[in-house]
């Protein structure tokens, strides 16, 4: 165990706190249950988290959860827009996220090709 | 199965989560000189009973999401690695006093599983919706380290 990469911790510790405050465009909810977990949700947050910082979105929270109830497509995320609109994306791993941020968080357009399911408005 | 016991870890405390813990703390001690690696994540959450004590270390019960495929390996995988690794794996919880799962194993067993991206584990357990106190206490023979999630709001330094 390295000393000096727990000593970083603190720092983006801070930052995620920051983060969670709420008010944001975009809430990304990751799933983080025993199966996600093994399926790598957990590579794939920090991927989003990394990915996020490095192109200076300041429009989006993420946030973890328990499971979905979709185990079988684990690693899930969810992006929910301030209007209610809610994105499911599933399958992913850490390209995938990359490719989520730029296109849906950044520019605002949905990844349909790796989007499950209908699409939901909650009011 | 798990590859890095971080995960093991994630996923233990992600439990102390749906207990409604306000706090939950993890301990690893990693120790050369009496080859030893101890786990420990303790919450102070809602605890269980002896009889759902039992049925949590049996495979594939959970307590959640009843309607859906509940999995419910979290504590057998923390058990299997443990005991595979000449360890020991210990839950004491009781209703209202919170959970403490302790797993142990030999440090250079050939099987022990790294301790991984410790790092983004904390992370992640920062990033849920509840504002729930996540201590690590590090230890080795040589350096100690202590993180608290809620010092930096303490101090000040974050807006919130």
């Amino acid at each position: 165990m390295n000393l000096e990469q727990l000593k970083q911790l603190k720092e983006k510790a801070q930052k995620q706190i920051a983060l969670r405050e709420g008010g944001k465009k975009y809430r990304v909810v990751v799933s983080m249950g025993t199966s996600g977990i093994a399926s790598g949700a957990r590579e794939v947050m920090k991927t989003m988290l990394d990915e996020i910082e490095k192109r200076g979105l300041d429009d989006v929270e993420v946030h973890v959860t328990g499971e979905h109830g979709l185990e079988d497509i684990e690693p899930v995320v969810l992006v929910e827009e301030a209007g209610g609109e809610k994105t499911t994306y599933a399958k992913l791993d850490t390209e995938k996220a990359k490719k989520i941020v730029a296109e849906h968080l950044q520019k605002g357009r949905k990844v349909d090709n790796l989007a499950v399911g209908r699409q939901k408005k909650t009011e | 199965m798990f590859e890095e016991l971080s995960q093991h870890i994630l996923d233990i405390a992600m439990n102390s989560i749906s207990a409604n813990a306000k706090k939950v703390q993890i301990s690893i001690l990693e120790s050369r000189r009496h080859d030893r690696l101890v786990l420990r994540v303790r919450d102070d959450g809602c605890g269980m009973d002896a009889a759902m004590l039992k049925r949590v270390l049996a495979q594939r019960w959970s307590s959640k999401n009843k309607r859906r495929k509940p999995v419910g390996l979290g504590l057998a995988f923390l058990r299997q690695t443990s005991e595979m690794c000449g360890g020991h794996f210990h839950v004491r919880s009781a209703p209202g006093r919170g959970t403490s799962v302790t797993a142990s194993m030999r440090l250079s067993h050939i099987d022990r599983p790294p301790l991984g991206d410790l790092n983004t584990t904390i992370l992640a357990l920062c990033a849920t919706d509840r504002k729930m106190d996540v201590q690590l206490n590090y230890r080795s023979d040589e350096q100690r380290f202590f993180f608290d999630s809620q010092e930096p709001a303490k101090k000040g330094e974050v807006n919130l």
